[in-house]
């Protein structure tokens, strides 16, 4: 085994590759072109002669290449990037934990839901309905209990989250560009007080999806935003509110052709997807509803940023969607779905894969079910009964995903406390295999139903070189800058006295402590290494002994690169 | 004496316990995985060192638009507005002729390195995209296959030494095609990240930083979480990035590769030939064919990308003397509707033709271009010829494999590859 020595001398300066096309010339996709004008007469465009009056099969939609932007320019910074991914700032002291080694728990086992959690219950708790834990985050829902941070996590609305949003505004972004709306998100995620809220915007990101590729043009880049905060607002609304909200909202009108959809010719386009990936699944519909649900949908039209919806280009004829029969529209459309026994199966399925662990089974679902039903489609109810479940506590959920890209690039950015500008972030992440804003296709991302899809040579290099460009690449280390991480400090602020306390701290936010024996001391035996590393300012621990900077930085490498750490 | 687990991954076998939780390729018990180790062998029964590349053309690409049946009146009219006048296109035959953009490869053409294989299909073609992806990945006609046709091949092809680059898919995920239970593809988006970077104060380039993470992953219990997962993705990673690095620090490109992913993909897998690291099958992707809407400017950028990508990865290979030895395959998931719609887009279709091309190739139009006439019910090209029958004939004639094992039967051989 051997590495050149000269890697760190020649930082890549080549562009990402992206498998999708590039055009060379711009076909920005003119919404003027496509809105809906209401002097208009309709429909203008007659659908050609010979087209088959019997309603086709299941269409999916794949957005069509980078049209407005270069993915080039977009993803030029590409690994140069990186170099500036904190930006300016300094690390932000972690604040005073007691530094007590927790206890370990043999999983979650029974998950306690009484006044004290452990860091495995928490840490867990925290990774899936949120982006892990700094040990502030660690301490503070330990101390509610179980059934607190559930509570706490889900009623966010209690809990301010101003020095998110200050942060944020300090940095002045430039929200019309996809890159930019990327590090805008992520950054949220990374600070967030609501950590559930954003998670939960993510999963609907991830469902019903919308790409930047396909929103309008450069100039229509803000509605991928609207789309978000549509998402995040309405995150545990009831289902029906957020299908009527998705189906007139404007990146998705674009995105899924529905603003294209003429009275006297229908788009079967978000028709279909409606039920396909939406609300029913494959199975449950046949094509006359797809054609049927097509007209009834007619009327709704973007309108700049904003949607509007023509009573006078909506087809009011009598349609039969579903088994039901009249003059339906938009409304009832969302309605008979949203009140279809398919439905609850189709989305509690979704979320427990994406929150719990894969391939559940009826039983799993059941409580899930049941509580759409009583509670009246309430997406914040149903999430109660997710995380509060015995399956979402098992051990079969713990570690039982691989971390996503934005949930391996998040929880690193937050658990190490990074006070950066994001810059560089959005690079990561796509270069892991996740763009936000811009889903592979319509079905969004495959990782999120096998999260082992995450994972391949290449994706795990830059998991290990993000980790890297973390702890000793943030800043340009050679000149004695601050670093990202302010390593001497924690050791400080934490009163790290040995390498057992080193590793047994950051293991207890990291890793919820749950780190085996033997592989602690792979850790330790790294950590104290006698020889190499001469360059850089050793760390002085607590007890007044130094170590060099390589070993003690190169330590928590270890355990962000570890496979543990790639477990969600 | 116990395995370690690089002596079982060596012998093709992944210890992986049952009942964990991952998808269903990593998810079965020893035994099926020794099983499938042997039938990789048998597979890979007369191993020569030829390479096949797969170009997947996602989204559905128009076939009618991409060989186009100029003389076929029909077409004009089913295509009022997107149709390619006899004036545009670059004329095969009496019947055929290419997109206006695929100067590049008329030029392959006329030089006698490029086949045409015409109405490729399957019986009950699906029209969403990834029912028929998956059908043709996992030639599970249900569309509930998990291993990959190409996987399959590949990891027959794993040798003792385990070459790591039997195979490059390229991208940030594996394609389907590639999925296998005892393999993992190197999957690269480009060569300057696939690497592990070295902590710069570390004085031994990193030396040992990296082997105790490599005794992490090696110690990391086999009963654990996605451990064979993780385990084989930091050996093929740490194995591979260091012969790719290696290899890039002198190749040299003898052709000029035109600017995007595409290209450079292509590029990353000469690289990988020219350099001798074994590439035996290699995949690239080119999206964006799902053209419903103002089809005609983007199809024709995906055109010109297409041609220029492939014309400089075959004048690279060329100039280095390769170009006998490597063959070229395209494929898209369906073709697109007949008749044009309302918007200047066409929508989901069948049967479509693909390319294959390369010095070993026999020029000329294979299968039958299907009739403009005789559709199916929702306007559809009935195809003529299955798809299987192309991987039969590019796993039997050029790869030296029994495509009867991988492909699960006999679907015919087609004659634009030479007989052995």
């Amino acid at each position: 085994m051997d590495l050149d020595t000269d890697m760190y001398d020649d930082e890549p300066t080549h562009p990402r590759k992206s498998i999708k096309p590039q055009p060379t010339e711009p076909q920005i996709e003119m919404e003027a072109t496509q809105e809906f004008m209401p002097a208009q007469s309709m429909p203008t465009t007659p659908r050609a002669q010979g087209t088959p009056t019997v309603p086709l099969q299941v269409t999916v939609v794949i957005p069509p290449p980078a049209a407005s932007v270069s993915r080039r320019k977009f993803m030029g910074v590409s690994v140069a990037g990186l170099t500036a991914i904190g930006g300016a700032g300094a690390a932000a002291a972690i604040g005073g934990v007691a530094m007590a080694k927790w206890l370990q728990n043999d999983g979650l086992g029974d998950v306690s839901h009484g006044p004290m959690a452990s860091n495995t219950q928490i840490g867990h708790l925290l990774r899936r309905a949120g982006f892990g834990a700094t040990p502030d985050d660690l301490t503070m829902y330990r101390n509610m209990g179980f059934n607190g941070a559930v509570d706490r996590l889900i009623n966010y609305q209690k809990v301010p989250d101003d020095d998110m949003e200050n942060r944020l505004k300090a940095l002045n972004i430039n929200l019309n560009s996809p890159l930019n709306q990327q590090r805008w998100w992520l950054l949220r995620m990374s600070w967030t007080q609501r950590p559930l809220l954003e998670k939960m915007t993510l999963f609907w990101h991830g469902v019903l999806t919308s790409s930047f590729h396909k929103v309008g043009g450069s100039r229509a880049y803000m509605r991928m935003i609207i789309q978000n905060q549509f998402l995040r607002s309405h995150a545990f609304d009831t289902f029906d509110n957020i299908l009527l909200g998705i189906t007139s909202d404007p990146a998705m009108l674009f995105y899924l052709d529905l603003t294209k959809s003429r009275k006297n010719a229908p788009n079967e386009n978000y028709a279909r997807e409606l039920m396909e990936l939406f609300t029913l699944g494959l199975g449950h519909y046949t094509q006359r509803d797809v054609y049927e649900g097509a007209a009834a949908l007619t009327g709704w039209h973007v309108k700049g940023l904003t949607s509007q919806y023509y009573p006078q280009d909506h087809n009011d004829l009598v349609k039969t969607y579903l088994g039901h029969t009249g003059n339906l529209d938009y409304k009832d459309v969302i309605n008979i779905l949203a009140n279809h026994p398919a439905t609850p199966w189709f989305i509690s399925r979704k979320l427990f894969t994406f929150f719990a662990y894969e391939n559940p089974s009826d039983d799993d679902l059941k409580p899930l079910v049941d509580t759409y039903v009583q509670s009246g489609h309430n997406m914040g109810e149903i999430m109660r009964t997710l995380l509060l479940s015995s399956q979402f506590a098992s051990t079969k959920a713990y570690r039982g995903r691989i971390k996503s890209p934005v949930e391996f690039t998040v929880g690193a950015y937050r658990a190490m406390n990074i006070n950066g500008d994001g810059t560089g972030l959005p690079a990561i992440t796509t270069l892991m295999g996740q763009a936000l804003f811009d889903p592979p296709n319509v079905a969004g991302w495959p990782g999120d139903k096998v999260s082992a899809l995450w994972l391949n040579s290449g994706t795990w290099m830059t998991r290990l070189n993000y980790i890297d460009l973390l702890l000793a690449r943030g800043t340009v280390a050679r000149t004695g800058s601050t670093p990202l991480v302010d390593l001497q400090g924690i050791v400080k602020t934490h009163q790290l006295n040995s390498p057992e306390q080193f590793v047994d701290h950051f293991s207890s936010f990291l890793l919820d402590s749950e780190l085996a024996s033997d592989r602690r001391t792979q850790l330790l035996d790294y950590f104290t290494a006698q020889g190499s590393s001469a360059r850089g300012a050793p760390i002085t621990l607590g007890n007044g002994t130094s170590y060099p900077l390589g070993r003690v930085r190169g330590t928590l490498y270890l355990m962000m690169s570890s496979p543990e750490y790639q477990l969600n | 004496m116990k395995l370690t687990r690089r002596a079982m991954i060596k012998d093709g076998l992944l210890v992986v316990s049952a009942g964990m939780i991952m998808p269903a390729i990593f998810s079965r018990g020893v035994a099926s995985a020794r099983a499938q180790a042997l039938d990789g062998s048998r597979l890979a029964q007369s191993a020569n060192d030829r390479t096949l590349i797969v170009v997947q053309m996602a989204g559905g690409n128009d076939g009618l638009n991409t060989v186009v049946p100029f003389t076929d009146p029909l077409y004009l009219k089913l295509r009022p507005t997107l149709g390619l006048s006899d004036t545009k296109v670059l004329p095969l035959d009496t019947r055929l002729g290419l997109h206006p953009n695929l100067q590049p490869l008329k030029k392959l053409w006329d030089a006698g390195h490029l086949a045409i294989v015409e109405g490729v299909g399957y019986p009950n073609q699906s029209l969403s995209h990834f029912q028929a992806m998956d059908i043709w990945q996992t030639l599970d006609l249900n569309g509930n296959g998990s291993q990959g046709w190409l996987g399959k091949l590949v990891s027959g092809l794993v040798d003792q030494e385990g070459h790591p680059f039997k195979a490059i898919d390229i991208g940030v995920q594996t394609a389907q095609a590639l999925q296998s239970i005892s393999t993992q593809v190197p999957t690269i988006a480009n060569i300057s990240t696939y690497r592990i970077y070295p902590d710069p104060v570390d004085t031994d380039g990193g030396n040992a930083r990296l082997q105790a993470l490599m005794k992490l992953y090696n110690s990391y219990p086999g009963t654990a979480p996605y451990a064979a997962l993780l385990d084989t993705t930091a050996l093929s990673a740490q194995d591979g990035s260091r012969q790719l690095r290696q290899a890039d620090v002198t190749y040299h490109p003898a052709a000029t590769y035109p600017k995007g992913p595409f290209a450079d993909g292509l590029k990353v897998l000469a690289e990988s030939i020219v350099q001798g690291l074994g590439l035996r099958v290699g995949y690239v992707t080119l999206g964006g064919f799902d053209t419903h809407a103002n089809q005609q400017a983007t199809h024709d950028v995906l055109m010109l990308t297409l041609a220029n990508g492939l014309s400089a990865f075959y004048n690279d290979l060329a100039a280095h003397g390769k170009a006998d030895n490597v063959v070229v395959m395209t494929w898209s998931e369906f073709g697109r509707r007949v008749d044009e719609n309302g918007s200047q887009g066409t929508d989901h279709g069948t049967a479509a033709p693909l390319f294959v091309l390369g010095n070993p190739v026999s020029k000329g139009i294979y299968g039958e271009p299907p009739s403009l006439s005789n559709l199916d019910q929702n306007g559809n090209l009935k195809y003529t010829l299955d798809f299987r029958s192309v991987y039969a004939t590019v796993l039997d004639r050029w790869m030296g494999a029994s495509s009867k094992d991988v492909l699960g039967g006999s679907f015919g051989i087609q004659n634009f590859l030479p007989q052995a």
